[in-house]
């Protein structure tokens, strides 16, 4: 199953890597693990191997050599599928050319891992000569290390050929430390480091369910977005997350850590795609104000207005669409028009400061945000109509279909024809065309609620010297402006039941399968029950043995029963 | 506390920003653009332009008594391009003290008068009448025809290249100067209180300087509605009670007060002027249009463009001894008691300033209940 697949995605260098580790014996299936009945209503999903994001790569070489390493390198690029790159990370494999930048960045955190500046502190024993191999030394460290980076101990195996090839080198460099870190690029560019892995035990009730360190995995990377600590592998060594009560014991002890925060930062940041506010840029004639910075601090705002609201406060996630509480940079304040100091020194980068919209701003809510106004509209104009199809798509989770091929955008664009002077009077004369119109009349009504904003989500009550008009119903309920419109959004079932399925979907790596439904349910009715905190969902994700049950593999469903359409990657 | 204003923000929100007091309104801005206010014409220079420097500089070593063939020597010594130019070389220590060559920058007396051209044909420059008396030679503002106008500085430098110009197109080195003064010095900060600046009725205008440099968009411009902290330097803070009309605002006691800012002293010290009048025009854009004259001390002037050397010499503002000795022979206040030398100079400076926030500057990351 994990061996099979991850191979064939593992283009270039895995070949090289899984002969140095000695193989693949640890990937064999286990016993089956006793404690982990689920319902036989439950028919879940397939197990998922997902390559890491950039952020969990860091994360992990931070927490587990420090801070003070420089990684450098480029990643690969990612892929949205269902609104979630967590779930495109289950679909995509390295490149050719992505390996050698992975292999790159392994030889140079290794490089600086072993160099005379780290490893006093970094390797945990001195070798009984620099100049020679030393299995012992080499041994203690790449079993410590090599646990955390492939988030389980190392089979006898694979440490066995990861001292051999150190031992190796340090006897053809005649260095120790060279040694070293020729085993550890080798350990950074495995696929078991490169990739999680989703080993799996057969279950009662002919499903699988991770094994104790993939189970500890699951929970770290959506909880914290990094791999397990040192107490969470410990945790599963002893068959502590096997058992439900210290399964729970061990959730509430990682959600009441600050880690907590990375977690809930990935998925915001996947959810709301705000990987491509990095490469937001607007017309400099239109927009001088907007700036590479700008857009990085409106990202940086939202996620901070969604962290005050779901982990400070632990407040109803719904608070994000309507909050007048948010977090300014001096920069943003004078796109927003509101006084926000920076008391960094002159060229040091802006200063954060909390601060609440006035009751009658027209502001309120993330959906009045820059990071939200401005990222959903073209480089030199507002745009209702992407506005409106991103908060359909990633507040409440329904498709929008993309437009034709040949459908002619000219009034749209023309932002200066005086028979138009209005969007809503540009996209009413565009949706005249029938072919258009099916989908204007989807997201166009919620988009044109924004218009106040302009491209870059500064304030506007004009355009063109016209009075805008907002006003506009989602799903039947009328409202006037912005505001009014993310009252709206906010009391709309859609956007609880979005952020469910979106959650377990990228808690899970895959969208949720239909055998899944009662779950979801499940996690729909705890939300609901726990005032829909945000945390309250996340552990409810984490504490229920759905969140660690698999299909059984594809090859052992085919031998059972030749007719199932089980993935089989 | 925070101050703001201008006349579109009334419609962001419907209510008054920032007011001091229940009934007053504040608008503050950041001053945006800065130059000697000049009014060039045609014909104000009736004995001619002075030469570009390149030329100016032959006149140099020709009024230091070097034959033309010896200049021609040394031009087409420079045009070899071979080591140091031997006319640049001379020009830079053509002081002469004691028999010994020194710095025309650091010591102009010792420099031979170049006998700089300066304003004779203009009826017309921007000030004020600083001394309410109306000569024949004081001139007359072309935006408010206030007679009596004293601006001696534009009248010194008004046959300069470098400082011919207009408020739309500035002189050349004022450009040059704002453009080292904005990104090198905190900003310079404009406040306006009144119980309704939309009305007819007393105010009083704050000059200030800003903890934090003035800051730009991409495209260079500069950014609206940025917040400021005000320097609490007293040395930068200047009080002036004021009337504003339709839109204008005036001083109530013209002459009574100077003006001090503090600037980057890589160009100088301190912006300073005394008994200083201005007028401040509330625009339509938001932005903020302002004329301030008052008496300079020359040398304040002077020593900020030689502390460019050479190298302002020859690329903004020309002869730099010949302008010392302009200087003198302008200067029209404040007159030394032994020699009776004026030691200031009347003078006109024009500001465009942009809506800001200023905020005290005691406030570290406040939660801020109201816009």
């Amino acid at each position: 199953m994990f061996h099979r697949s991850l191979r064939s995605r593992f283009a270039a260098g895995g070949a090289l890597v899984l002969i140095i580790v000695g193989g693949s014996a640890a990937l064999v299936p286990q016993k089956p693990e006793a404690a982990a009945l689920v319902p036989a209503a439950h028919a879940p999903g397939p197990a998922t191997v997902r390559r890491l994001s950039a952020d969990q790569y860091r994360n992990i070489i931070h927490d587990v050599f420090g801070r003070s390493l420089d990684l450098g390198g480029y990643f690969e690029p990612d892929l949205r599928i269902s609104g979630l790159l967590a779930v495109g990370s289950g679909k995509v494999g390295i490149t050719p050319a992505g390996m050698e930048q992975y292999d790159a960045m392994a030889r140079s955190i290794a490089g600086q891992v072993a160099d005379e500046d780290h490893r006093a502190q970094m390797i945990p024993c001195a070798p009984k000569s620099a100049d020679a191999a030393d299995d012992a030394c080499a041994g203690a460290f790449l079993a410590r290390v090599g646990r955390l980076l492939y988030r389980r101990p190392l089979s006898e195996d694979q440490l066995e050929a990861y001292v051999d090839a150190a031992a190796i080198a340090a006897r053809t460099t005649g260095d120790f430390y060279q040694g070293i870190e020729f085993s550890l690029a080798a350990m950074l560019s495995s696929p078991q480091f490169l990739f999680r892995e989703a080993r799996t035990v057969p279950a009662r009730g002919s499903v699988h369910v991770l094994d104790a360190y993939a189970k500890a995995s699951q929970l770290s990377f959506f909880l914290w977005n990094s791999g397990p600590d040192l107490l969470l592998l410990e945790a599963a060594a002893k068959g502590v997350l096997d058992r439900p009560r210290g399964l729970s014991r061990e959730v509430d002890r990682m959600m009441e850590s600050p880690r907590l925060e990375a977690g809930l930062r990935a998925f915001f940041t996947d959810n709301f795609g705000f990987d491509k506010i990095t490469s937001l840029t607007k017309d400099a004639a239109i927009f001088p104000e907007f700036s590479a910075q700008v857009a990085e601090d409106a990202q940086e705002q939202t996620l901070r207005t969604i962290l005050d609201v779901v982990l400070t406060r632990n407040a109803d996630y719904r608070e994000i669409f309507t909050t007048k509480k948010t977090f300014l940079t001096q920069q943003l304040g004078s796109i927003y028009r509101v006084p926000a100091i920076s008391d960094a020194p002159n060229g040091a980068p802006d200063t954060w400061q909390e601060y609440e919209f006035a009751a009658d701003d027209p502001r309120a809510g993330i959906l009045t945000h820059i990071s939200f106004t401005a990222l959903h509209s073209p480089a030199g104009r507002g745009s209702p109509t992407l506005r409106g199809k991103a908060l359909r798509e990633i507040m409440m989770c329904q498709p929008v279909p993309p437009p034709p091929g040949d459908v002619p955008f000219n009034i749209i664009n023309d932002t200066s024809n005086p028979l138009y002077r209005t969007a809503r009077k540009r996209l009413a004369a565009h949706a005249a065309n029938p072919v258009c119109a099916g989908c204007h009349k989807i997201t166009d009504p919620i988009g044109l609620a924004l218009e106040t904003f302009d491209g870059q989500g500064k304030f506007r009550t004009t355009e063109n010297r016209e009075t805008l008009d907002t006003s506009g119903t989602l799903d039947g309920v009328a409202y006037q402006d912005a505001a009014g419109l993310a009252r709206a959004v906010r009391d709309n079932p859609a956007t609880t039941t979005c952020i469910v399925n979106r959650l377990s979907a990228y808690a899970l790596g895959r969208a949720t399968a239909p055998g899944e439904k009662a779950w979801v349910a499940h996690l729909q009715k705890a939300f609901a029950d726990g005032g829909y905190r945000a945390t309250t969902l996340m552990r409810a994700i984490a504490v229920s043995r759905e969140f660690y049950t698999v299909s059984p593999p594809a090859l052992e469903q085919s031998a059972s029963a030749p007719a199932s359409t089980g993935e089989t990657r | 506390m925070f101050s703001y204003g201008r006349l579109s923000a009334f419609a962001l929100g419907g209510v008054l920003l920032f007011a001091q007091s229940a009934l007053a309104e504040t608008r503050s801005y950041a001053v945006s653009w800065f130059t000697q206010a000049m009014n060039s014409q045609a014909g104000d220079c009736p004995d001619g332009v002075n030469l570009p420097w390149k030329e100016h500089r032959l006149k140099i070593l020709r009024d230091y008594g070097f034959t033309g063939e010896q200049i021609e020597a040394m031009v087409q010594e420079e045009l070899a391009g071979k080591g140091r130019s031997p006319i640049q070389a001379f020009i830079v220590m053509r002081g002469r003290m004691n028999g010994q060559p020194v710095s025309p920058y650091t010591y102009p007396a010792t420099v031979i008068d170049p006998k700089l051209h300066y304003v004779k044909g203009a009826k017309t420059s921007y000030g004020f009448n600083l001394d309410g008396q109306e000569g024949p030679a004081s001139f007359i503002d072309p935006d408010t025809g206030e007679k009596g106008v004293d601006n001696e500085l534009s009248r010194a430098l008004g046959c300069m290249r470098e400082f011919r110009g207009s408020k739309a197109t500035p002189p050349l080195y004022w450009e040059w100067t704002w453009g080292q003064l904005k990104s090198n010095q905190p900003a310079w900060l404009i406040t306006i209180e009144g119980d309704d600046l939309g009305s007819d009725g007393d105010v009083t205008v704050t000059f200030d300087r800003a903890l934090e440099h003035l800051r730009h968009n991409i495209d260079g411009s500069p950014r609206k509605d940025v917040t400021y902290r005000i320097d609490p330097d007293p040395r930068s803070h200047n009080v002036y009670a004021g009337r504003i009309e339709d839109g204008l605002v005036t001083l109530t006691a013209p002459g009574t007060a100077g003006i001090n800012l503090l600037q980057d002293p890589l160009v100088a010290v301190m912006f300073r002027m005394t008994k200083v009048n201005m007028r401040l025009g509330m625009m339509s854009d938001d932005s903020l249009d302002v004329m301030v004259g008052g008496y300079q001390p020359w040398s304040d002037l002077y020593f900020s463009f030689a502390g460019g050397g050479a190298a302002n010499e020859s690329a903004s503002t020309g002869d730099m001894p010949g302008i010392y000795y302009l200087f003198r022979r302008h200067a029209d206040a404040d007159p030394d008691p032994a020699t009776g030398q004026n030691a200031s100079i009347s003078a006109t400076y024009y500001m465009r300033a942009i809506p800001a926030f200023t905020a005290a500057p005691n406030l570290k990351r406040p939660t801020l209940a109201a816009r």
